[in-house]
């Protein structure tokens, strides 16, 4: 960050604010449709009955309403802020994603901005008094080997100029006295280890450093007169930070900490007070897709295992509607079509159903329930005991449970000795 | 950071730098924050019912009204008289499964005219299914059908079992995300009641 690489900086950040500026539309966009002000809408609106999902990629049934009233509010000319509102009014300001910028929920928004900016003041704070020192490389270039005349006179001019910087910073009553000395006294011990390193080298190099030693001894004289005039002895430091950097630094750290530690205590009791008896601390417990996932399985599982079928397969459409893949929703809902099928004699389900068994048994070939819905169908349906019995020993090399082993016995025993073939050892005896 | 030390060495004559004690002082805030939430959080009382804020608690309730799973219209008033428990379920819904006889306990206290009311709204479910439901429960009570949803948007209903109190004049007293029992809704009652309702 050097004076002359000031235009180049500048001429950077113009070019990125104008980009940004013709990026972000501000300048030539024409009025949104209804259709784009709803989907803006919708992207911003939580789905009520999941988390963290807008209501414009989320299916729920709840996020479904809320879409077509957002679109039916849209179209009545009601404003993007109103319909906002009316939503909030019934489920509660957590139905925007974005958290509203009042109340506590403010600190949201403005602590990024203040942490940002103080982060942005401290990196120039920090660069400044760098540069004010003086390049931080040039202690190890006047130690090194460094011995080109060229670079060394570079640096002593830059230190001779650093010595008169820090003068005129103290008349105007930039330094403090503290910092005065200690930069007057690091430059100096710079100045002093280049003379020593650049003692032996040519004639010219040597009159320059008669001169630099000359200033040496005057300055230093003048950086006691200051000491003493101070009331005390010049500090012993030569590195930064001074010791009233220092300790301000610590003061600031600990300010800092405390302050935070302060407003998340304060936070803490507004943001839970809502919380009424019963409610858990950290809100309600949203569980992920996946256990939504499984719990939805349950769920059909348990209405199928009651004996409401049709209730049954409408639940396992909804899995499929949103996992179309999912092996077990696939021969659940076929082996349930292949029973209501043969109920009502419908040759169509039970197509059906036996075109999301191959399917179920084509994305999950390892899962028993697949085969042992194809084999029963095969026998049961078809009479073909031997295409039954090849898919009653895929059922068996999955490892079903004992539990459904022992129910699908008696079917397994009739498909293998119809097919004639061994009963398999696994089977257990009837 | 300024805390990030100057890769320099020290010039000659400087002192050795003095101890920092910037981890133990993170570490100090780091335990005040502890300290503040467990103290928050360990005074809090915990409770029985699952009573939850709305938006709506203390304000006049939306309109309820509709078609019930029966075929027959269901018009609540706009300031009911009598309280009103106001139940959102679905039969697929294992905890509306375990509320369900306790609705009918509490129907059952509350049958004279005049006495709180309950109103059932079939959340996210069929009204096949809801009707079969609430036959084998043997509910008395009206059950809407809400096979658009709009009934539970209009009270920001996201899951099953959801229940509303609403007091004689109309507005929401109460709102619990959780199965609810009769005792609860007694209890609910009886602090509404304190409470001027």
């Amino acid at each position: 960050m050097s004076r002359r690489h000031v235009p180049v900086w500048t001429l950077l950040g113009v070019v990125l604010v104008v980009a940004l500026l013709i990026g972000s539309g501000a300048f030539f966009s024409p009025p949104p449709t209804n259709a784009q002000r709803a989907a803006a809408i919708e992207s911003v609106i939580r789905c009520p009955s999941c988390e963290d999902l807008s209501v414009a990629v989320s299916s729920a049934p709840t996020a479904v309403t809320v879409r077509a009233t957002v679109t039916r509010l849209v179209d009545e000319g009601t404003g993007d802020q109103q319909i906002k509102d009316f939503l909030v009014a019934r489920y509660g300001s957590a139905i925007v994603l974005d958290p509203p910028a009042s109340g506590w929920s403010i600190l949201v928004w403005v602590l990024p901005v203040v942490v940002g900016v103080g982060a942005a003041l401290m990196l120039v704070a920090v660069l400044v008094r760098r540069r004010r020192r003086g390049d931080s490389d040039l202690d190890a270039d006047v130690r090194g080997a460094s011995v080109d005349p060229a670079v060394l006179d570079e640096r002593r001019r830059f230190l001779t100029q650093s010595l008169a910087d820090a003068d005129a910073e103290y008349l105007a009553g930039d330094l403090s006295d503290a910092d005065y000395l200690s930069l007057r006294q690091r430059d100096l011990g710079r100045l002093a280890s280049l003379v020593a390193t650049t003692s032996p080298a040519g004639a010219a190099a040597t009159t320059t450093t008669t001169g630099a030693a000359a200033t040496t001894t005057t300055t230093t004289t003048g950086a006691l007169a200051i000491a003493e005039a101070d009331g005390g002895a010049a500090p012993a430091t030569g590195a930064s930070p001074t010791p009233r950097h220092r300790g301000r630094n610590r003061w600031f750290l600990i300010g800092a900490v405390v302050c935070f530690a302060a407003a998340l205590v304060a936070a803490v009791p507004a943001f839970t007070s809502n919380r009424l008896p019963g409610q858990t601390a950290t809100g309600s417990v949203s569980l992920g897709p996946s256990q939504q996932l499984a719990r939805s399985l349950e769920q059909a599982a348990a209405v199928e295992n009651a004996g409401q079928l049709g209730q049954a397969a409408q639940l396992y459409q909804s899995i499929l509607s949103t996992h179309p893949d999912n092996a077990v929703a696939l021969a659940q809902l076929g082996w349930l079509e292949y029973r209501i099928g043969t109920a009502g004699s419908s040759a169509s389900l039970i197509a059906d159903a036996r075109a999301k068994l191959d399917q179920a048994a084509t994305l999950a070939p390892t899962d028993y329930a697949a085969h042992l819905y194809l084999g029963t169908i095969l026998l049961d349906h078809d009479g073909d005991a031997t295409g039954a019995a090849d898919q009653f020993l895929l059922f068996l090399a999955a490892e079903p449970p004992a539990t459904v082993l022992a129910q699908a016995a008696p079917t397994l025993r009739t498909a293998f000795t119809q097919a004639g073939q061994p009963v398999p050892t696994g089977v257990p005896a009837g | 950071m300024s805390a990030t030390p100057d890769p320099a060495p020290p010039a000659a004559g400087s002192a050795a730098p003095p101890t920092r004690h910037t981890a133990r002082w993170v570490a100090i805030g780091v335990l005040v924050i502890a300290a503040g939430l467990i103290a928050v959080l360990a005074t809090r009382s915990p409770a029985s019912v699952a009573e939850v804020q709305s938006p709506l608690v203390g304000h006049q309730a939306p309109t309820v009204g509709g078609v019930t799973v029966d075929g027959h219209l269901f018009a609540l008033p706009r300031a009911p008289g009598a309280f009103v428990v106001l139940n959102y379920f679905a039969s697929w819904c294992a905890p509306c499964q375990q509320e369900g006889p306790e609705l009918v306990e509490f129907a059952f206290q509350h049958q004279q005219p005049g006495d709180a009311q309950l109103v059932s709204v079939v959340f996210d479910d069929t009204t096949a299914a809801a009707r079969s439901y609430q036959a084998t429960l043997g509910a008395t009570w009206p059950t809407l059908a809400d096979p658009k949803g709009a009934l539970a948007l209009s009270y920001g209903v996201r899951a099953p079992p959801s229940t509303f109190l609403i007091a004689p004049d109309g507005r929401v007293v109460a709102y619990i995300v959780a199965p609810v029992t009769a005792a609860d809704l007694d209890a609910l009652i009886a602090r509404a009641k304190a409470a001027g309702a």
